[in-house]
């Protein structure tokens, strides 16, 4: 289901594109440099897919939420999932020698490089709320 | 993402075109890869210059194709890498994992 500044998906990882279209439409509408569209949206697919899988745990009856706010200095996006919640806390450090040949694991440390700001708000058995914000200082 | 192929004598050149960001994306390559191995290819470059920008699901991707082809005994390069994956393979230190290199040619010429 998609409002102005949010769209609603299944737990299904055949909603990302979907999720990646709005996103970088709404973006490019405001003129942001292609470059910050593109490590928001790579971002955003990064949040989803946990969302999807680690969250929701692809739970067919449970949805993703996904809002953008965009203001003039930053883009704000909030991630929420109706998981068991979310903890960021107890990852695997994807940089060790012994993880590089992993094909999973880097999605959060990927986020954490690409976005100025990552919030986690895990609610145990009530889901987990990422905040995402770019600044956007950058565009020319 | 879309996928096209292509060979080159012995060699197999993937062109996969978009933005590769898991979802349906994950098995279309690896589907392909095999294929090639089956018919008894070992010399694959995966040419990158159409993507826009992958996620972890495609390093993922590459990743898996890299380790397949390494246990049957094959090579993977890479060529064409775009500047935001560049960037996505240094901050994640796989850039020391993948052999890339300025074009499909120069790749070509890489395996021994």
């Amino acid at each position: 289901m998609k409002e102005d500044n949010r769209i609603i998906i299944p737990s299904s990882l055949n909603y990302l594109r979907e999720v990646d279209e709005f996103v970088e439409e709404k973006l490019q509408e405001q003129g942001i440099n292609p470059s910050l569209v593109a490590d928001i949206a790579i971002s955003v697919t990064e949040v989803v897919t946990n969302a999807v899988c680690h969250g929701n745990k692809n739970d067919p009856h449970k949805k993703v939420f996904i809002s953008l706010k965009i203001d003039k200095d930053q883009v704000t996006v909030k991630i929420v999932d109706q998981g068991g919640g979310f903890d960021p806390r107890h990852l695997l450090n994807p940089l060790d020698e012994k993880n590089l040949l992993k094909e999973a694991g880097r999605g959060v440390f990927i986020v954490k490089s690409l976005m100025d700001e990552v919030k986690f708000e895990v609610v145990p058995n009530n889901g987990t709320t990422v905040v995402l914000v770019k600044k956007l200082s950058e565009i020319i | 993402m879309k996928l096209s192929s292509r060979e080159l004598n012995d060699l197999v050149i993937l062109e996969p075109k978009g933005k590769i960001m898991g979802g349906p994306d994950a098995t279309v390559l690896h589907d392909q890869l095999h294929e090639y191995i089956n018919q008894g290819k070992r010399k694959v470059v995966i040419d990158l210059a159409k993507v826009d920008w992958m996620n972890s699901t495609g390093l993922g991707i590459l990743i898996s194709a890299l380790t397949t082809l390494k246990n049957h005994q094959g090579e993977l390069k890479l060529a064409n890498v775009t500047g935001k994956i560049q960037s996505l393979l240094t901050i994640t230190k796989l850039v020391t994992v993948f052999e890339s290199y300025d074009s499909v040619d120069q790749a070509a010429a890489s395996f021994k």
